[in-house]
């Protein structure tokens, strides 16, 4: 093939006309047209991308969110000082299941299927209060259990509302009070004349009338052959049982009489006396002298009422008893609690992970670039340190500080044993943040990059602050992220196991309901101890989901792997 | 690892380091607990006077001249008690036997004047036999487990169980517990809550049904990382060059995996076995406690519970005994089984 000379090729083009595109112009490198993706950027995109860490660090969000709204808005947490001297607790409401909805049929709302003794039930059945204690008790299932060949248990199954603690009698501090409840429930318009199901004030009970010399009690009990050769010491025995009876069953408003068994009266149990032909027994309501029924009484300058006991609650706090988790032995809202124990929990995580990591960093930097004997040395340090078990040094820890009253004036019960939990988890959570700074120094400090900085004439500090740290900062940021459930898990088996014992210190963490639900007992008030327990799974669960995320984010090597 | 002469020294090398590391504990942990204030026991049965008796006997209180007691310092203690170690002190009851003091103090509140050694002795038994049973459970569904996983990678078992090893290993293993117990104990009733009693025989049927529930919730954990690390390992060692060999000259998949490739990733998993094995002996405290199971983790709660110094210390000192030969034996475990490291070598 003949070879041509490239302007040949355009020989048309006329020689003067001929010039060359970029003769001015300069050529160097142009800046690229696509936006640059930081260190920063790039982790944040490729955390993004990893769905199970998002969800992760979702539930953390949510955890913090209840820790600092729940305990805002609560109005257990806004219970007068003066009510509640300790925080709120309300005894009567000791363990009752968690509540979202009213009457949905067994879910979420108060109510549990029980077995309920025959006595129990049959006296249950008639109630004066606003609210049923057993629910449709048309539907309850009766069971005979034989025990012996001559005697058999029966008792009946069948919803109850944990909610429903019934008409209570209660000795008034402030004089003001009673006119107050009556003022409110004219206002409300729930007074018992008008609305006898809503009222606060139920009438109060007349005992003695009704156990009186010759009275109505006395009366029956001669009719049914219980006083025998005008012997009256057995219905005198009785009628004290019945006034014991009487003043630990408040909800009973109407007559009682003995129980029968196997054709005789038992002494000791009772049961509603229905006349015949009515359905329902007569009620024993204190009347005046003009024949109205009695609400308030003064007796030695006590005065008693007879309330129902949710009314009278709405009225004397200002909201419904809701407890969303349920309520603990001592009465108290779980689900405050709960956000106060993530409060404290995740404050107390981040707290240690933060000093931990800058001794540990600064132990593990030290030992790492130096190496050599400084790093033997510092070695067998952090060798004897790590293996003494944190269990010990808490345990001794809180003897020793909380033993020293000149510290325990200073810092309050409270202070004093977060600083032996400080003491605990510093003295040897630092260990593992050393260990992965040592390893990353390590791997950095013989790069060439860091050579060439050294040649160039870079000090020590420049090069760990400017050259290993930041490359090193991935790491170790994600080891102390993961620290902080560690941290949370130890806290809670601790105080679970009551090494750390927070209870004159007012202080709840996720542990201490732990324990809390273990000394209620799982068989019988399980949702004490499942919603801390499931609390701290979720957690546990998230921050490790969630540190995956932000160890495989921070990884550069993988940029652009997924792509 | 060259040869045994090497090994050797390396084993002794660590050895020193370790006995001196745990005398260091020893003396840190035992001037920390001496600190600590001492009150005679009070109860049934225990009389202050036998009490201070003993702490003279043992060297740990000096009688004033007025009849009151104080302690000596800490040092001094510390000399006493090395002392008390080789060669006992004795003591003189009132009725004029002449005893020799335990070399490890005794238990003042726990169960009077009983000695540590043989109070842990007698806890042993239900925490080994538990934690026996654990590590038969959980180390062949482990490994079968994550052998399985490796060899479905990323297909949807793989996805599944990853899934739930991740929430069991987050999950602190007394949740389990607690819901384990609840639903089997509590709600079913088949199996007793709490460890039966003891009635002479630790292999009984009573003894093994009321094990399973506390067997079953220590394992989960264990399970879960056995499968977790053999998934890692065998997903390496599926795709390392002699498996391509192995089925180049001839074998099938099964032989390949089982002969070659569960062989090589068996080797960092064996002295995590071993380890664990090792640790029989401590525990766990928390599982004991939910489950009754009154081993050396209930001992241990209990002396902190009870303020039981001796007690306390002796146990703490076995944990961390336990902890150091555990890490130990795991070390050179590591250079026994992979001749490829090589035992206490430079940085380079």
């Amino acid at each position: 093939m003949e070879s041509k000379k490239l302007y040949d090729v355009e020989s048309k083009i006329p020689q003067e006309e001929f010039k060359l595109m970029h003769e001015e112009a300069s050529i160097h490198d142009t800046k690229f047209e696509t936006r640059a993706v930081g260190w920063f950027e790039d982790s944040v995109k490729r955390f993004a991308r990893n769905k199970a860490s998002v969800v992760g660090a979702i539930i953390i969000a949510i955890f913090v969110l209840m820790a600092i709204i729940v305990p805002i808005f609560s109005p257990y947490n806004h219970v007068k000082k003066s009510d509640f001297v300790n925080g709120y607790q309300d005894k009567t409401y000791s363990g009752v299941l968690p509540k979202l909805f009213n009457n949905a049929g067994g879910f979420w709302d108060g109510t549990q299927v029980v077995s309920v003794g025959e006595t129990e039930y049959k006296l249950r059945l008639f109630s004066d209060a606003n609210d049923p204690y057993l629910i449709n008790p048309e539907k309850f299932v009766r069971k005979e259990q034989k025990v012996t060949e001559t005697s058999t248990i029966v008792t009946y199954k069948g919803r109850v509302d944990t909610y429903a603690v019934g008409v209570r009698e209660l000795n008034l501090t402030d004089s003001t009070e009673y006119q107050r409840i009556l003022d409110y429930e004219a206002a409300k318009g729930i007074s018992y004349a008008t609305n006898p199901g809503k009222s606060i004030l139920k009438p109060l009970r007349d005992i003695e009338a009704y156990l009186d010399y010759d009275g109505p009690f006395e009366k029956w009990a001669e009719a049914n052959g219980l006083v025998v050769n005008d012997d009256w010491s057995r219905v005198d025995n009785m009628k004290d049982a019945i006034r014991n009876f009487y003043n630990q069953r408040q909800y009973v408003y109407y007559k009682v009489i003995p129980s029968m068994r196997d054709g005789k009266y038992v002494d000791t149990k009772f049961e509603a006396y229905i006349e015949e032909g009515k359905t329902e027994p007569e009620a024993i309501y204190m009347k005046d002298s003009s024949g109205n029924l009695v609400f308030e009484e003064t007796n030695n300058g006590l005065e008693s009422i007879r309330i129902d006991y949710r009314a009278y609650y709405r009225f004397r706090y200002g909201f419904d008893p809701v407890f969303v988790f349920g309520a603990n032995l001592q009465g108290q809202d779980i689900f405050l609690r709960l956000s106060l124990g993530a409060q404290f929990s995740l404050m107390l995580g981040i707290a240690i992970s933060a000093v931990n990591f800058i001794i540990g960093l600064v132990y593990g930097a030290v030992s790492g670039y130096y190496g050599g004997k400084i790093d033997l040395i510092m070695e067998r340090i952090t060798d004897i340190i790590s293996n003494v078990p944190t269990i010990i040094i808490m345990t001794i820890a809180q003897i020793q500080l909380t033993g020293n009253l000149q510290l325990k004036n200073a810092l309050g019960p409270a202070g004093t044993i977060i600083l032996a939990l400080l003491l605990a988890f510093v003295f040897n959570g630092w260990v593992g943040v050393a260990g992965t700074t040592r390893m990353q120094f390590y791997r950095f400090k013989g790069q060439e990059y860091v050579l060439a900085s050294r040649t160039l004439g870079a000090n020590d500090r420049r090069l760990i602050f400017k050259h290993i740290l930041p490359n090193a900062a991935g790491t170790l940021v994600t080891s102390s992220v993961l620290m902080i459930p560690g941290v949370i898990f130890s806290e809670s088996s601790l105080s679970y196991l009551g090494i750390i014992n927070f209870e004159t210190s007012g202080i709840c963490s996720v542990g201490a309901l732990l324990a809390e639900g273990q000394q209620a007992g799982i068989a019988t008030y399980p949702h004490v101890l499942l919603f801390p327990a499931i609390a701290i799974s979720l957690l546990m669960i998230s921050f490790n989901l969630f540190g995956n995320g932000l160890r495989d984010a921070f990884n550069t090597t993988l940029r652009g792997s997924e792509e | 690892m060259r040869n045994g002469k090497e090994t050797l020294n390396y084993i002794l090398k660590r050895l020193v380091l370790m006995i001196f590391t745990f005398l260091v504990i020893f003396v840190i942990s035992f001037i920390l607990i001496r600190l600590l204030p001492l009150d005679a026991a009070t109860g049934v049965g225990k009389d202050p006077d036998t009490f201070y008796n003993m702490q003279v006997a043992l060297g740990r209180m000096v009688k004033a001249n007025d009849g009151t007691y104080h302690k000596t310092p800490v040092f001094e203690q510390l000399g006493a008690f090395i002392k008390q170690l080789f060669a006992p002190n004795t003591y003189k009851t009132t009725d004029g036997v002449v005893h020799t003091t335990s070399r490890w103090g005794y238990s003042w509140n726990i169960s009077w004047l009983s000695a540590p050694d043989k109070l842990l002795v007698k806890q042993l038994p239900p925490t080994i036999i538990i934690n026996i049973y654990s590590i038969i459970v959980s180390v062949p569904i482990g490994l079968a487990l994550g052998t399985f996983m490796a060899l479905e990678k990323n297909k949807w078992p793989d996805n599944v169980l990853s899934v739930l090893i991740m929430v069991l290993i987050s999950v602190p293993s007394f949740v389990y517990a607690f819901l384990l117990q609840y639903f089997f104990a509590y709600v079913l009733k088949i199996l007793p809550p709490l460890r039966a009693d003891f009635d002479g025989n630790w292999f009984s049927l009573d003894m093994f049904k009321s094990m399973i529930l506390p067997v079953v919730s220590m394992s989960f954990g264990s399970i879960a990382g056995y499968a977790r690390y053999t998934r890692a390992e065998l997903t390496e060692v599926l795709t390392s060059d002699f498996m391509l060999l192995a089925r180049t000259k001839g074998l099938s998949r099964a032989q390949a995996t089982i002969r070659h490739a569960f062989r090589n990733s068996l080797v960092p998993i064996f002295p995590m076995i071993l380890g664990e094995i090792l640790s029989i002996l401590s525990g766990s405290i928390i599982i004991e406690n939910i489950f009754a199971v009154n081993g050396v983790g209930g001992l241990f709660l209990q002396s902190i519970q009870m303020k039981d110094y001796d007690v306390f210390q002796f146990v703490s000192m076995f944990y961390i005994a336990i902890g150091l030969v555990g890490g130990l034996v795991v070390d050179v475990s590591y250079g026994l089984v992979d001749p490829r490291i090589r035992m206490g070598g430079g940085k380079a």
